[in-house]
């Protein structure tokens, strides 16, 4: 009988290539905790250094991700992690998410009078966890990463603590939160159970080896795992928190949840769907059900996000709707991914468009709206477009690339979601899809009919858009347009980085 | 004649009854001590299993540190109030929440009872475990060489937690000001 090799010391020693792949992470743990120490020390006021840090911290991160961008894929912790060209793709994504958050809420925090270290301490825990969620392999470390990623976010919602929709919506988010992690934990061990691993390539392995592995608790713990992130993709029936947390939550806050919460949840899951061998080596009956459960979340959701969007006249929950609906699309991408030779990409072209355009949608409601997060019903928005021209254009703009309508990023990438969808032979859900985004329209102009051909009401309010904002949001709007005209180079930077994978 | 199993349906059974008893119960104060012997016969069914480190831990932390904490926070809140009232749940919710749990039960038996009953796969099996010196050494070198990157990310995840609670607790509420 063999004994078990414990004691390995050239786990714990890192090479030079490792190191370097690593500085993105060591980048954001150190901002992390030089903010902490910043806000501790009482010998000056933490605001403006708990800001820089975590600025420069994102910025760095930014910086290390782009050059990481072209590595050779290098292993960590014994296969426990993995950096390569997804991973980068997506680190990118998501501390620029933070970045553009952390600016905006800078001018946030000071009007709401809530400016406080934690936030902005928060914020980077929890692009932290994003990181490791997408370029885990094993899940413990999913699972982890997840929770990191989840409790700074549940913090951050109920951030307004004397506005009672806020406090509502964290206890909400915090609850279920947890419910949905302890199914996903519970499939975890039922997976564990069944083929004695938790890394994701050996699980693989194990199941080619032993076919008798798939057995019906196998079955049982990935369904359970795929519902917990459904949860957290907020995929119908597991939507019913989204519309309260969304419209609770501080604006910043919302935007960065409709962006990096969602890109984190996908890009994990589709990167468990690539190693487990889905439609490469996964077994038929295992496939078969993963895919119709899929099929009927995305048609489900779909649905839901159309329709429902229509009755809503609150911008917050109208967007919550919207954000619904598109977690239905990116379902489809998921579900094409295994047959169409684009693959995954078209699925990551659509997040990172997506994740530009609704930041967009949220830093200009954010200046748009009044103290207490008011002022934010669609009658607000009558006659916007005679007041602040530039302001209504660039919010026309992100609303049609939501819509899907060229020459912006959002038809490039409906375009290539449903083109794959229709070479993997998924014809009724390509109709489905393509009807209910044209309901969905009905929404998205009924904010631009509001902007464009109403008259204002009540007396103007004149805002002062602050200059790095309006950069931002200038940026934001180029990048729509230009990606709705030039595609190509982002498109194959996804491919890439599926390819990667 | 072996009685473990005698045991193991003694303890699982009084988990179950005091499960529903921390759940059906108004009272704050006695949920949370059904829910300490929920705990306890957890441990139980784990030294049954020989994982005796598992069995102390959950004593430890679970019935001793986090448990003393939620009835401390029960009494700090004063909440011996009945505030979850079941009565007052509509018929149709109760019918829908008891069909799903139905439902689920027998969902779970039945893959339980499909599934063929298998030697453990994987490294970590009892023989393996067992010539290598027991669960306690084998667990304690695992966490700090195979399994340290999980064992690292949880003190981020700790301090993460802490970072939140402070943010949540100590903030001034009208001033805004550190």
């Amino acid at each position: 009988m063999s004994t078990l090799t414990t004691i390995r010391p050239e786990l714990l020693r890192l090479s030079q290539d490792q190191v370097g792949v690593l500085t993105p992470y060591f980048l954001i743990l150190s901002g992390i905790i030089l903010a902490i120490l910043a806000s501790v020390l009482k010998i000056f006021s933490p605001k403006w250094p708990v800001f820089i840090l975590v600025i420069a911290a994102c910025g760095a991160g930014v910086s290390e991700s782009f050059r990481l961008l072209d590595q050779s894929p290098v292993l960590l912790f014994n296969g426990m992690m993995i950096s390569d060209t997804y991973s980068n793709f997506f680190n990118i994504l998501f501390l620029l998410a933070a970045l553009f958050t952390s600016i905006i809420s800078f001018r946030y925090l000071d009007r709401e009078k809530l400016q406080h270290p934690e936030y902005f301490i928060l914020l980077l825990f929890s692009a932290l966890g994003m990181m490791l969620m997408a370029s885990s392999l094993d899940l413990i470390v999913i699972f982890i990463a997840l929770e990191l990623m989840s409790i700074a976010v549940y913090v951050l919602v109920g951030f307004r603590r004397a506005d009672r929709r806020s406090n509502e919506a964290a206890m909400k988010y915090f609850i279920l939160g947890s419910a949905a992690s302890a199914i996903l934990l519970y499939g975890v061990a039922l997976i564990y159970g069944a083929t004695g691993h938790t890394q994701l390539k050996m699980i693989f392995t194990v199941m080619q080896i032993h076919p008798e592995s798939t057995s019906p608790v196998f079955m049982l713990g990935a369904i359970l795992v795929l519902i917990g992130f459904l949860f957290k993709v907020s995929c119908v029936p597991f939507h019913m928190w989204m519309p309260d947390v969304y419209e609770g939550a501080p604006i910043p806050v919302t935007g960065f949840m409709a962006t990096g919460l969602k890109a984190a949840a996908f890009a994990t899951l589709v990167r468990v769907f690539i190693t487990m061998g889905y439609g490469r080596g996964l077994s038929e009956i295992l496939q078969h059900r993963v895919h119709d459960l899929l099929w009927v979340s995305a048609v489900l959701t779909m649905g839901v996000g159309s329709f429902v969007g229509l009755t809503q006249t609150n911008l917050k929950r109208l967007l919550a709707y919207s954000s619904i609906g598109h977690s239905g699309y990116l379902l489809i991408g998921v579900i094409a991914g295994s047959k169409s030779d684009l693959s995954f990409a078209p699925g990551v072209f659509y997040l990172s468009i997506y994740a530009v355009m609704n930041l967009g949608v949220f830093i200009v409601l954010g200046l748009l709206s009044s103290r207490d997060d008011s002022g934010l019903n669609i009658h607000d928005l009558a006659g916007l477009s005679r007041r602040h021209p530039w302001i209504a254009f660039s919010l026309a703009v992100f609303i049609l690339a939501m819509a899907g309508i060229p020459p912006t990023s959002g038809f490039v990438a409906k375009y290539l979601l449903f083109y794959s969808a229709i070479q993997a032979d998924e014809i009724i859900l390509t109709i489905i899809a393509v009807l209910c985004s044209a309901v969905s329209v009905y929404y998205y102009l009924r904010i631009l009919v509001y902007m464009y051909m109403m008259e204002p009401m009540g007396s103007p309010r004149l805002l002062r858009v602050p200059l790095w904002t309006g950069f931002t949001v200038a940026a934001m709007v180029v990048f729509t347009i230009h990606m709705g005209i030039l595609p190509a180079g982002l498109v194959d930077l996804a491919r890439k980085a599926i390819t990667s994978l | 004649m072996d009685i473990s199993p005698l045991f193991f349906y003694g303890l699982a059974g009084l988990a179950i009854a005091c499960s529903f008893w921390v759940v059906f119960n108004r009272n704050p104060v006695s949920s949370a001590f059904s829910l300490v012997l929920v705990f306890f016969s957890f441990a139980g069914i784990y030294a049954l299993l020989d994982a005796h480190l598992i069995a102390t831990l959950q004593i430890l932390v679970y019935a001793g540190a986090i448990m003393v904490l939620f009835i401390f926070v029960i009494m700090l809140l004063n909440a011996d109030i009945p505030s979850f009232d079941l009565a007052r749940s509509h018929l149709f919710v109760k019918c829908i929440a008891g069909f799903i749990s139905v439902l689920l039960f027998g969902l779970f038996t039945w893959v339980f009872q499909k599934s063929p009953n298998s030697r453990a796969l994987g490294p970590f099996t009892v023989e393996a475990i067992e010539a290598s010196g027991g669960n306690t050494q084998v667990l304690s070198e695992l966490l700090f060489s195979e399994y340290i990157l999980p064992f690292e990310l949880t003190s981020i995840l700790l301090l993460a937690a802490i970072v939140g609670a402070v943010a949540l607790a100590k903030r001034k509420l009208a001033g805004g000001r550190f």
